[in-house]
């Protein structure tokens, strides 16, 4: 699955937050997007998935104009975002976390849930099959059945790529997936993530840690005070000398 | 004796049900509704009018006042579920405001501030005594169990599991693909529903209904009723109605020990005695008798 930004562009009054960005993430590429705090990474995914209006430009999924889009029907198509700060349903286990975001189930609606229980019983049972299988990949089974608001800050992280999985994603947006998340666990996501975009499931990456994220995407933007200033392969975009004035503060 | 403690339990049974529609609403998906009042409202003058004026057998308005309570929930729904929640808790309170209005100035329909009388009561051939109030408070009694029942249901169900997401992170389940007010505006209507039946007992059992009934303090009697149960738990909303009807009556026999005190007085000694309880019980015990949804 394809994803065009074109000339996207976000306002806050007079402060312009995304301006003009234009990139593009192929069908099963891993891109990542870097850049110091206030560049407008977030605020650009917020576009992106639907949960803010762009004042101009254009987002488009595999040649489909979806800018109108909402959320809910962005993430339908196959492209499912996580955020900053996890959100996952506090009050339910993880295994709940991980059910509720499986699509298309007959029984969160009235007429299956009362007119059709066989079926959803089965369906419970495949659902149920898929969430022992995610939990086992990203290996959160210690704490499968710990309501999900008692989990550590790593683990939430892995919960929400958890929770995306389940909606059987073409391209997932990760919005900042190593922040407060210990080394080790690091590497662990690193892998989960190398793992699944071998299976073909599309990244784009905003990230901090610019050592993972080098380490991982195959190209990178440089985004600062709403533009993309650089892109290309993380080697050479580190080079660039805008950019270590930009993200580097000039010293490294 | 036995009359009066009969008809304690049969209004207690009608918050019961009141009590278990708010928690659906508010304990399980976090609806802020403040106008529960206006449900029960329609709810009771649906079964009045048809059951009076209409001329319709009693179970008729039963059907009538939870299909026309739940209706009445679906454009609040369709309107008011995309804005934040203190806004929501405002239009709802502004529903039930102009519900009364409603019913208080449509006098062809509602009578206006004299209300309708002569409701017929429930089990009327029996005879008016115990008979009839068991038997009526028998239905009531199977009523509320077929709630509980439904309730359950849908708790332990994929659409329970999706409501308790909601009101964890309704963010989150856009993010999923899943649209939030699809299953708030079914939320709404059912919650609405079961007000709207507690709506028909109302009206039966009281036999009389006016406009002054259906204040705002009704829908706030059933916050408290929640609060004190604890809030997102079946078991909480049994509870606490049952309390809050001790609170309510039993402030009653305060006149007996406290001097200086008008039956006007009274009123608002007993509206007074609920508040203090509401006080204590939040600071001594927000999640309530039974534990809130926070203790799983």
């Amino acid at each position: 699955m394809s994803l065009v930004l074109a000339d996207l562009a976000k306002s806050w009054g007079g402060f312009c937050a995304v301006d003009a960005v234009s990139l593009t993430v192929p069908k099963g590429g891993l891109v990542g997007i870097i850049g110091p705090n206030g560049a407008g990474k977030s605020t650009l995914f917020s576009l992106v998935s639907g949960f803010l209006a762009p004042d101009a430009g254009s987002v488009t999924l595999d040649g489909a104009d979806i800018t109108r889009l909402a959320a809910h029907e962005r993430a339908r198509r196959g492209m499912v975002r996580t955020f900053q700060v996890p959100r996952e349903f506090a009050h339910l286990t993880v295994r709940e976390n991980l059910m509720a975001a499986v699509p298309g189930q007959s029984g969160e609606t009235l007429r299956g849930l009362f007119l059709r229980p066989a079926m959803v019983r089965v369906e419970e049972q495949a659902a149920a099959a898929r969430v022992a299988d995610t939990i086992a990949f990203l290996r959160l089974d210690p704490v499968a059945d710990t309501p999900a608001g008692k989990l550590s800050g790593g683990q939430k992280k892995l919960l929400e790529l958890g929770r995306a999985l389940m909606t059987d994603p073409a391209l997932i947006l990760l919005d900042e997936p190593f922040a407060g998340v210990n080394p080790v666990l690091v590497e662990a996501l690193s892998a989960h993530i190398r793992a699944l975009n071998a299976r073909g499931i599309g990244f784009l990456i905003i990230e901090h840690d610019l050592p993972a994220l080098t380490r991982l995407v195959g190209d990178i933007h440089v985004m600062d005070r709403g533009r993309v200033i650089a892109s290309g392969p993380p080697a050479a975009v580190l080079a660039d000398a805008a950019v270590r004035e930009a993200y580097l503060g000039g010293s490294a | 004796m036995e009359a009066y403690l009969a008809a304690i339990a049969a209004i207690a049974l009608i918050y019961v049900l009141l009590s278990l529609g708010l928690t659906l609403h508010y304990g399980l998906t976090g609806l802020i509704n403040f106008g529960h009042v206006g449900f029960f409202c329609i709810g009771a003058y649906a079964a009045a009018i048809l059951s009076t004026t209409g001329g319709m057998p009693i179970v008729v308005g039963f059907v009538a006042a939870a299909v026309l309570a739940g209706l009445a929930a679906w454009p609040i729904g369709l309107v008011s579920l995309r804005l934040r929640d203190d806004y929501f808790a405002i239009v709802t309170l502004g529903f039930s405001e102009t519900v009364r209005l409603v019913v208080t100035s449509e006098r062809w329909l509602t009578n206006g501030v004299q209300g309708i009388p002569g409701i017929p009561r429930l089990f009327e051939g029996l005879g008016v005594g115990m008979p009839s109030a068991l038997a009526i408070l028998g239905v009531l009694l199977a009523v509320n169990a077929a709630a509980v029942w439904l309730f359950f249901r849908l708790v332990k169900s994929p659409f329970g599991r999706m409501i308790e997401a909601i009101r964890d992170n309704e963010e989150a389940v856009r993010a999923l693909g899943k649209d939030p007010a699809r299953f708030k505006i079914r939320v709404l209507m059912l919650g609405a529903a079961l007000a709207g039946i507690a709506g028909a007992f109302y009206a039966h059992y009281i036999g009389y209904i006016v406009p002054d009934q259906f204040i705002p303090l009704v829908t706030f009697y059933v916050w408290m009723a929640i609060i004190m149960g604890g809030v997102g738990r079946i078991s909480g909303a049994i509870v606490g109605s049952l309390l809050l009807m001790l609170f309510l009556e039993g402030s009653r026999f305060l006149r007996d020990v406290v001097p200086f005190i008008s039956a006007v007085d009274m009123a608002s000694v007993r509206i007074g005695a609920v508040g203090l309880a509401l006080v204590l019980f939040t600071l001594y015990r927000p999640q309530g008798l039974m534990g809130d949804y926070t203790r799983r």
